[in-house]
């Protein structure tokens, strides 16, 4: 049996078509009614409607960002909460069920304790989990998704397997742009 | 009452005759959690009376990271800077110090400086004499925190550094944190670095930035508005010179 190798996380663009093309193995029917939208002054992933006609804001995020992300996703459903009504007016063919609660689905490479337990708290019924994975598919990159189960039992952060110099930190900074020695660094083992 | 772990502070950089102190805030461009905080602080500053600033570069879109741009509750105002570099940032900060020296005793000017012109702050001089940075406890912000008070004492070696420990559940917690920080800087940047206590995590602090409202305003008694109100007189007590104690 081959191993899984994983990937290096290709730009917004690629990641983003291959989660819409994997929206299906978390169990979700959902239909995408437009992608990279400008929301609350930054981007929404996609914004999809359920079977239901509930919308259901896709967010995709990176390692070690999750409660940001998730600060954004809360803050971008509050932006569309106040927008919907002209989303209707304009488009009323759009399926969209006017009384629905804005639900929120959530994809990071890991999600940490604090994230988890601030998605619980604020609305376990509302926002779904899940972590993506790249890893490689002969020459191409596919994701790998894998729900996160939030309510009824324990919760799994998941580690995360990325390569964790490579991802910046919260300044922006990288790895490498600390320039820090070695015996600096085992001062923090 | 969340106090500093280690009463080992350098003398504070004292208001002049009622001159708003500037605080150096490196925050990154998509960093809303350290502005969360930045903003929230801004608040409970201006409750206690003093006057509240946050200054920023024109580096992006500021309401990714700020509520508003102008006046806010209590007098809180954020400030939008057309500023190239750290000096330009801090002359604008500087400006909004003075500009408030008339109509205000006491305040705080909370620059928030791109960390990546952190290499060019020593353009700043003299403005740059305080900052205040965010850690959590893990070590990956442990490391980063520390990265960033090396830049700014690599700039402004007699800088006072503040750190408030985040996300973290028990006083112990922080205390371990700021330790190794305080040794590290201690052992390899000959510096002292001050503690301004800890932000519990509350979930009040995630809820208000997508409400857009201080969580002091709209959980007044809730822990991390009591957090945050003890970081702020922590910094208004160094800041009118009685925290040197």
């Amino acid at each position: 049996m081959r191993r899984l190798a994983l990937a290096p996380v290709p730009p917004d663009p690629d990641l983003r078509a291959l989660v819409r093309a994997r929206l299906g193995d978390l169990g979700l029917a959902l239909r995408v009614l437009a992608e990279d939208v400008t929301g609350l002054d930054a981007s929404i992933d996609a914004v999809t409607v359920d079977l239901r006609g509930t919308v259901v804001l896709v967010l995709i995020g990176t390692a070690g960002r999750d409660l940001e992300l998730l600060a954004h996703a809360l803050a971008q459903r509050a932006w569309v909460r106040e927008h919907m009504g002209d989303w209707l007016k304009l488009a009323p063919a759009l399926g969209i069920e006017s009384d629905a609660p804005v639900r929120l689905l959530l994809l990071a490479p890991a999600f940490g304790p604090r994230s988890l337990a601030a998605a619980r708290a604020v609305d376990p019924e509302g926002i779904d989990l899940a972590v993506y994975r790249c890893v490689r598919n002969g020459a191409e990159t596919d994701v790998l998704l894998e729900p996160v189960r939030l309510s009824g039992g324990d919760v799994a952060g998941h580690e995360d397997p990325t390569d964790v110099t490579a991802v910046p930190f919260r300044t922006g900074l990288t790895d490498a742009d600390l320039g820090l020695s070695a015996a600096e660094r085992r001062l923090f083992d | 009452m969340l106090h500093h772990f280690i009463p080992d502070a350098e003398p504070p950089p004292r208001s002049r005759g009622g001159e708003p102190s500037i605080v150096v805030v490196p925050i990154g461009a998509r960093d809303v959690l350290r502005a969360a905080f930045v903003w929230n602080l801004a608040f409970e500053i201006a409750r206690e009376g003093a006057s509240a600033d946050i200054v920023g570069p024109d580096d992006g879109d500021p309401t990714a990271l700020w509520p508003y741009v102008g006046a806010g509750p209590l007098g809180t105002g954020v400030t939008i800077a057309a500023a190239h570099g750290p000096a330009d940032l801090l002359r604008a900060a500087r400006d909004l110090a003075d500009a408030r020296t008339a109509e205000s005793t006491h305040g705080i000017v909370l620059a928030r400086v791109p960390p990546g012109w952190l290499g060019t702050a020593a353009d700043a001089g003299t403005l740059l004499r305080w900052s205040l940075l965010f850690s959590a406890a893990d070590r990956r912000d442990l490391l980063e925190t520390y990265a960033l008070a090396k830049r700014l004492l690599c700039a402004a070696p007699s800088m006072r550094i503040g750190v408030v420990i985040h996300g973290v559940r028990r006083v112990a917690e922080a205390e371990r944190a700021f330790s190794r920080l305080a040794q590290a800087a201690r052992r390899h940047l000959g510096a002292r670095i001050a503690s301004y206590g800890l932000l519990v995590d509350d979930l009040h602090l995630v809820r208000s930035i997508a409400s857009r409202r201080p969580v002091g305003l709209v959980h007044p008694q809730s822990p991390a508005a009591r957090a945050l109100r003890d970081v702020a007189r922590l910094i208004l007590a160094d800041a009118c010179g009685d925290g040197d104690a």
